[in-house]
């Protein structure tokens, strides 16, 4: 049944890197929601069979466990990939980042990763923090620098002023990753500020939370599953980034994929237009506002505090399976 | 009964306190209270110009949020008392804190003195239209025992989409001017708490506000800056700024140690606007004020400069300035008016 998808998903080049990838990229975080680890490399592995290449993860994701079941689901297929994952230094020194990554490779069951990211640039003070004398920036160099990574980028999904910033540092980085959808577009729009500046550098865009996270405005009827994952893919942008827990989810994916022809310059506007009036105040959005989609790591790096009576940081911990201290507690 | 937007706010400082820190702003024992007691000297609190009214008004304005927190009717009332006899003369409030708790007690409190005062409150229709504004302003006036107000404001404008909705035909800011036409309101303006970017939106329509309340502290100072890129412009439109939030909202900048009360309240003062709105819910936070504002005289550019200095780290990923950073200072109503969860309620 599987093959039935076989290879059949178009792609794109990565920025000016020569490598091309699929237009649909597998989202990392989600597959922990997997009911096993037997069910989770299923899904990997029709996703490869499916023509899915391009393969997302973080080493914060669920304590590890997301990497680990991708690196199951991967062995002997890694070389059809083109394997990313993210470390979690949140300002702290290029040692830490350093260390992550070792911890990554091991989970992921392979000496190399294609492309290696900083996760979770968030905060006004995270460019600087990336930017200083052993910071991150000095370990995305030294990863490339020893082959153990082909490309480094970074990610967020809080505050495109940030990404800006992130740029204005002047390193070089292959990659950028960073919500869009149809609400992002008209609400303090990535679209809008960053797309057309990684555009204008040819840094390779990768696009995620085409759902907007967890499919709110889908769930209320504002636009479809199908044509919010049109409008993302039909961007400028190298591929764009969905969590498929089941494969139920995956089918879904792999036929939009599959069936994709970009939406013309009228029919996005027509989407813009209509997701327009709810997106204005950020309420699809939550990760632009909200304490929900925050990340506890991040927040405990920078000393933010963590008011465990909230219910909004309630829903954050346990999207982590973070207890409110940091993880792993000891090792940094 | 207290009001949703109140449980929030308990419920953060009594977090705060699990965390391993004292809450300054909410109590703390009597024996505490006592070995703290502050020394008032005598002397009245300053006044200052309101925008380019011709008014003037006391350096340091009662926040009406915390009277409804006070423990009975009789604390808030003898707190009132108290801060006018030093001199004490803008009173700010709101339609909707604590359900109206807040302005039934300032009238309460109010009786007798109101002509000794300068009597603010606002109005909370959240992108909601004009009539509801006027239905609101009746029903606050009934509450404050007042046939006028001397400033009724626009209440928390803190959704990017704000400004264009009290700016549709038949929306709030029509509501403004038809109140001050009628002579129900003397001046007019609006507050939040958000976003510079909100705060200017609102100034682009040019509309004839008398003045803006915004948050000014030693960390808004370097971070998300009102402070930097509101202050200025309402001084140069010759508006009326109200400070607001000078130790955080719930006193985070002294709790995890960037200043001591005194420090943020006088870094507050020191700026270029018309009064600093500081909550009161106990007397002994009140005279921990007045220990400030009476004799009140400003830090020295030098003075002002150490303590950004001092708080810039701090300040840099917005970890004191909640209000900026979260939604756990956004009321219930425009929560709801914006079809966002309750705090409660999240995850969607």
């Amino acid at each position: 049944m599987a093959s039935t998808y076989e290879g059949t998903i178009p792609t794109r080049a990565f920025g000016r890197s020569g490598d091309k990838i699929s237009i649909l990229g597998f989202g990392g975080h989600h597959l922990g929601e997997a009911a096993d680890e037997k069910t989770a490399v299923e899904i990997v592995h029709q996703a490869v069979d499916g023509g899915i290449t391009f393969y997302d993860n973080c080493w914060e994701y669920r304590r590890g466990k997301t990497e680990v079941w991708m690196g199951a689901g991967l062995k002997g297929r890694r070389d059809k990939v083109f394997l990313m994952t993210k470390t979690c230094p949140h300002g702290r020194d290029s040692s830490v980042a350093l260390l992550m990554l070792e911890e990554s490779l091991r989970r992921l069951q392979t000496d190399h990763l294609d492309l290696w990211q900083v996760h979770g640039m968030a905060f006004e003070n995270d460019p600087d923090l990336f930017i200083r004398p052993n910071g991150a920036a000095e370990a995305l160099e030294k990863a490339k620098k020893d082959g153990k990574v082909r490309y480094v980028g970074f990610t967020g999904h809080h505050n495109a002023k940030v990404h800006l910033g992130m740029l204005k540092t002047g390193f070089k980085f292959d990659a950028v990753q960073m919500p869009l959808n149809a609400f992002d577009a008209s609400f303090r729009s990535f679209e809008q500020q960053v797309l057309p500046e990684l555009n204008r550098r040819g840094i390779a865009v990768l696009g995620m939370k085409p759902l907007n996270g967890h499919g709110e405005a889908i769930k209320n009827g504002v636009i479809t599953a199908e044509e919010a994952l049109r409008y993302a893919m039909s961007l400028p942008v190298t591929t764009t980034i969905t969590g498929m827990e089941s494969l139920g989810v995956l089918q879904q994916n792999l036929q939009i994929a599959q069936t994709f022809k970009p939406y013309c310059e009228s029919e996005m506007d027509a989407l813009r237009e209509r997701c327009k009036q709810e997106a204005a105040d950020g309420r699809y959005e939550l990760y632009k506002l909200s304490l929900k989609f925050d990340n506890p790591e991040a927040r405990l790096a920078h000393g933010f505090p963590l008011d465990t009576q909230q219910s909004e940081v309630k829903d954050m911990l346990g999207s982590a399976q973070n207890t409110g201290h940091p993880f792993p507690e000891k090792q940094f | 009964m207290a009001s949703q937007y109140d449980l929030n706010r308990r419920k953060f400082i009594q977090g705060a306190a699990l965390l391993g820190v004292a809450p300054i702003m909410s109590g703390g024992s009597m024996a505490q209270q006592q070995k703290t007691q502050p020394q008032i000297p005598s002397g009245v609190i300053p006044k200052k110009q309101f925008g380019k009214t011709g008014i003037q008004v006391s350096a340091m304005g009662l926040g009406g949020y915390h009277l409804g927190s006070a423990e009975t009717d009789q604390a808030a009332n003898e707190i009132v008392a108290k801060a006018i006899d030093y001199g004490v003369t803008f009173f700010d409030n709101a339609w909707e804190y604590h359900d109206g708790l807040s302005e039934e007690r300032l009238g309460k409190a109010l009786r007798g003195k109101r002509d000794e005062i300068f009597l603010m409150t606002k109005v909370c229709t959240h992108g909601r239209d004009k009539k509801l504004a006027m239905r609101m302003l009746e029903e606050s006036l009934r509450r404050l025992q007042t046939d006028h107000l001397d400033l009724w404001q626009i209440h928390e404008v803190v959704y990017d989409n704000d400004p264009d909705l009290i700016f549709v035909p038949d929306g709030a800011a029509e509501a403004l001017s038809a109140a001050k036409q009628q002579g129900k309101v003397r001046f007019i303006g609006f507050t939040g708490h958000k976003d510079p970017e909100i705060h200017l939106k609102m100034l682009s329509h040019d509309f004839p506000f008398d003045s803006v309340q915004m948050p000014l502290n030693c960390c808004d100072a370097t971070f998300r800056s009102f402070e930097t890129h509101v202050l200025p412009e309402a001084n140069r439109r010759g508006l009326a700024a109200l400070g607001m939030k000078s130790l955080g909202g719930s006193g985070e900048l002294v709790r995890h140690g960037a200043v001591t009360p005194e420090e943020g309240l006088r870094y507050a003062m020191s700026l270029p606007v018309s009064t600093t709105i500081s909550g009161v819910d106990t007397m002994q936070v009140l005279d921990q004020n007045l220990q400030v504002a009476v004799n009140f005289k400003p830090l020295t550019t030098s003075e002002m400069q150490a303590l950004r200095d001092r708080c810039r780290t701090l300040a840099g990923d917005g970890r004191l300035e909640l209000f900026k950073m979260t939604t756990k200072y956004d009321g219930k109503i425009g929560r709801e008016q914006h079809h966002f969860p309750t705090v409660q309620e999240l995850p969607l």
